[in-house]
This record gives C-alpha cells, structure tokens and sequence, in this order.
C-alpha cells in the first residue's frame, strides 16, 4: 500500500499534522509514520488538526491509539483540534476524552502548547 | 445522540469497515492488517495480534500485530488438545483466568503475551474449524470489557475466521487450477509429440519424404499464422499438416517409392490415402473435430477438380487449403524417386499458375508475404528458406513475389493477417 500524503508544518515548539478529510487505514498509517520520525528528530509537542476530517473510521481510531501511546511513550504532548460534532462524540463514545486533550482550534492548541494560555479540559 | 445508539452505529460501521476491506482485493496481508485495526478501533483495544492457524505443522503463526514490533512472523506451537479446545470455545477466553484449558499455551506464549499486554485470546472459528486466535490486550481506557464489548470482539472475530476460511479455500482452488493447467499443457505436449511420432512414422515409409509431414505442419502454421488465425484454429492447422498423409500407411511401399509414372491402378491405390487417413482419424478423440475433414481435404482443389469429393473454393476447409499449399511447397522442393527437387523460379511459377486452380489465393498470398519478409530479413523466423537454402537470385525472386502480390491484391482479402 502506498502512503498517503499528509499535511503538515512546523510551528515553534510543535509540529501539526492535517489528517485530511477522511482517516482510514491508508492515511492512519502516514499520520502514524509521520508522527513517528517527527518524535525521533526530538518534536515532543504535536497538534492533529481534524478541520477537514469528516470521518475517521475504527481504522482511523486504532492507528490514532498507537500514535497517542507513542506520543506518551516519548514524554511528549499530543493535542487533537478542531473535531468536529460527530468525531468529538465518538472519542467520547471510546472514553478517549480523559486520555488525550481535545482544543477547539489548531491557535488555542499552539497557544496551549507555548504555554501561553492555560485551558481547562 | 443516546450513547448507546452511538456505540452501535459505531460498531455497525466498523463491520461495514470488515466486509469491505474483506471482500477487497487487497493482498490478504493488508486485509488481515487493517480486519485487526477494525477490531481494535471499535472497541478502543490499543494492543492486539491475529495468528493463523496451521495443521501441518500444527502451530499458530502470527501475521498481523499491533503494539509489538517484530511480532509478525512469530510461530507458537499448539497441542492437539488445545487446537480442539480453542475449536469447541463459543467466547472469548480471558488470558489470565484459572483453569481456562491453555496454561500451556500461554506459556509457550510467555513473551508475546507480555509484549501484547494480552488480556483475551479470541478463537476465530468458520464451519467449526479453527482458522486461527485473536490477541488483545485490555481496552485503552482500562476499563473491563463488558458483556457486549465481548459480543462485539465475538462477531468481529467471526468475521474476521471466514475471511480467512475463504481465503484458504481460495489458496487451494488456485493451487488445483494452477496443478490443472499443467497437467493439461503436459496433456497437450504429449498429444503434439504423438502426432509428431505420427508423422515421423508416416515418413519412413517414403524413402524420399523424410521429415515430410514435419515441415508441412510447419509451413502450415506459419501461412495460417500469416493469415491472422491464432490459438486453436492455428493449432489444428498445425495437427492436420503432420497427419495429412496419415492414410499413405495402407499404401504399398513398392507404389510411394515408384520412380516410375503410376499407373491408373497405382494412383487410385495412392489417392485412397485421404479417404483412409479420414477413417483412420475420425476413430479418434481429437480436441478438434475438423482435424480428420482437413486431412480428407487437402488434395481438393478450388476449381473443383481435385479430389475425392471434387469441392470448390470456400467449400474445402480453409485449414486443408493451407495444408495443400504446404505440402505442394514440400514436395517441389524435395527430391523425388520420379525426378529431382524443382528450383524456387520454377515452383513459384507453378504456384503463380496454380492460383485460383490448384490454390486458394489468399493462401498463396500468404505464402508470399512471409517469403518475402525471410528474403528480407525483416522477421526472425526462418520457415521456408532453410529448405531453399540461400543459392536464388534474390532480386528476381523478390520481383516475382512482389509482383504475385500485385496480381493477387485484385482479390479482396477473407482473412485479415496477423502482421496487419
């Protein structure tokens, strides 16, 4: 299977990732790669910005899982934004909530990361 | 939205993930890969694994892992007793419960289990068989698994067994087309070399004609070639040029090897060969019905004045048409007991001649397109010019070919050619 391309930048102290518009197996899997060598060159703060995700299947759900724990397995900060009504609902569904943080935009994220503002989740 | 609903949609929608990914036609790998993302994402499992199932050896190998690297490719042995086990367990089997019939197995499993976190092996059974054991570790959020998180793991893993079920019996339908079709392409060997010893046999009768009925099938195959047939019908034009003299078995040495004219007794005795090589084949089982009728035929004529049947034109098989022409070429050019080969000026003249009489002009226009392109050099395969040898005046007889050619454009093609 060939990987998906996947968006990204680097912002400061963060890396954001945009998973695109809908999170299967194929662009999972980029995402996780991704995720993976941005770790090793020493990222420890990564946003994924779900704006343009309409969808993200149990697929999507298991890769992210492997992301969140090697994020946490790093020492880093993992950070999801802009889910949308039905994405958010189905972290919530998974009892995700409490495991990995949730902002509303990709700014508060990056603020959030900077420690510039303080959230409350 | 209720939760409940929800996590149904959700699990509806991760079989809906299954179905397709198990019914794509992704390398099974990647089917296998993303059928244990389903079930991991449905239920927010971080860790799992899926091992096949094999008999011989019987053991359990794992190809597809999530949350320890390496692990694919992993062999566990399994006993008798615990693959009958695992067969007759109508539920997921909690790894770490007492009594739950594979202490064994979990301890050969010591380092995976740990590596995996493995809190569940799940059977995957289709038609009662085992087809393999699901892995999983405990669920992200720590919590227990509820009763239907486990119906939800059962149905997914059931899903996941008769994926792998029809992939087996996939496996193996190919194995046996794959064993099938060389069984038939050594059938099909044997039946061209019998026919070739057929040939070769039919040769040794004539003193003169040695390899005869070799060359014919070839020239056969190469004007029907040229002519645009392929596959069988190309075959069988090839079958009918070894076999056309086939009935010259029944003919008395002393009459082939006659170097004198024959007499009309002699020739009536030779030209039964075509009436006896038909019964003679028509005995026989051929892939291809036609193969006896085109050796019946092909001492007809298309003006109608050959023999036995006087037909004309369309009426005599195009395979026999061929098979004339080539076996005329053959014997022109060979030594004969009644007088010696003829040049290539002078058998293209006859042919020249011949044509519309004797033969059918697409076939002659054949024949001459692919001497051409030998005199040229413009195709690599050498049919007729090993037999003419290379001692003619290229010139002139390229002339005389191309100019039959302009002769022959009058008529409108039947058969388109291959090389067109």
């Amino acid at each position: 299977m060939n990987a998906a391309e996947i968006k990204s930048r680097l912002v400061e102290n963060a890396a954001v990732i945009y998973p695109g518009i809908y999170l299967n197996q194929l662009r999972g899997e980029s995402i996780e790669s991704q995720c993976q060598e941005l770790l090793a060159s020493g990222v420890r703060n990564i946003v994924i910005n779900f704006e343009e995700t309409e969808l993200i299947n149990s697929i999507g759900i298991s890769i992210l899982l492997g992301v969140i724990e090697s994020v946490n397995h790093s020492r880093g900060t993992l950070v999801l934004s802009n889910l949308n009504a039905s994405n958010r609902e189905l972290f919530e569904m998974l009892g995700l909530m409490s495991h990995v943080e949730m902002l509303d935009t990709e700014e508060v994220a990056l603020a959030k990361l900077s420690g510039r503002v303080e959230t409350v989740m | 939205m209720d939760l409940t609903f929800r996590k149904m949609l959700h699990n509806l929608s991760a079989l809906s993930d299954l179905a397709a990914e198990t019914s794509s036609a992704h390398n099974f790998n990647e089917v296998t890969r993303a059928s244990l993302h389903t079930l991991l994402g449905a239920l927010a499992i971080p860790r799992g694994a899926i091992a096949r199932y094999t008999t011989k050896p019987r053991q359990l190998k794992i190809v597809a892992a999530k949350g320890s690297a390496g692990a694919v490719g992993l062999r566990i042995a399994l006993r008798r007793d615990e693959a009958e086990w695992l067969a007759d367990a109508p539920e997921p089997i909690s790894v770490h419960a007492e009594n739950n019939g594979l202490a064994g197995l979990v301890e050969r499993n010591g380092e995976l289990v740990k590596r995996l976190r493995a809190d569940l092996f799940v059977p995957m059974i289709a038609r009662g068989e085992l087809m393999g054991l699901i892995y999983l570790s405990g669920k992200f959020t720590g919590e227990a698994y509820s009763k239907e998180d486990l119906e939800i793991v059962s149905a997914i893993s059931r899903n996941i067994a008769i994926a792998f079920y029809n992939h087996r019996l996939l496996v193996s339908l190919k194995r046996k087309a794959e064993e099938n079709r060389r069984l038939y392409a050594q059938m099909r060997q044997i039946y061209r070399d019998t026919v070739r010893a057929f040939g070769a046999a039919i040769d040794l009768k004539d003193t003169y004609t040695s390899g005869h009925s070799d060359r014919v099938a070839r020239y056969a195959e190469a004007i029907a070639r040229e002519m645009g047939l392929t596959g069988q019908e190309l075959e069988h034009v090839g079958v009918a040029g070894y076999l056309h003299d086939i009935g010259k078995i029944t003919v008395d040495r002393a009459i082939i090897n006659n170097p004198r004219p024959l007499t009309e007794k002699e020739f009536g005795e030779l030209n039964k060969h075509v009436t006896t090589g038909f019964e003679i084949l028509s005995n026989i089982r051929h892939p291809w019905d036609e193969i006896a009728y085109m050796t019946k035929c092909h001492h007809e004529k298309v003006d109608g004045t050959g023999y036995p049947q006087g037909l004309r034109g369309d009426e005599i098989p195009l395979g026999s048409r061929i098979v004339t022409l080539a076996d005329s070429f053959d014997a022109m050019m060979t030594d004969r007991p009644y007088r010696a080969r003829l040049s290539l000026d002078r058998t293209l003249s006859d042919f020249r001649a011949q044509t519309g009489k004797q033969f059918d002009a697409e076939v002659i226009a054949a024949f001459c397109r692919l001497l051409l392109k030998e005199i040229k050099g413009t195709t690599r395969d050498r049919v007729f010019i090993p037999m003419i040898g290379l001692k003619f005046d290229k010139v002139a007889i390229t002339a005389t070919l191309n100019s039959m050619l302009v002769e022959l454009d009058g008529s409108s093609p039947r058969y388109r050619s291959a090389a067109s």
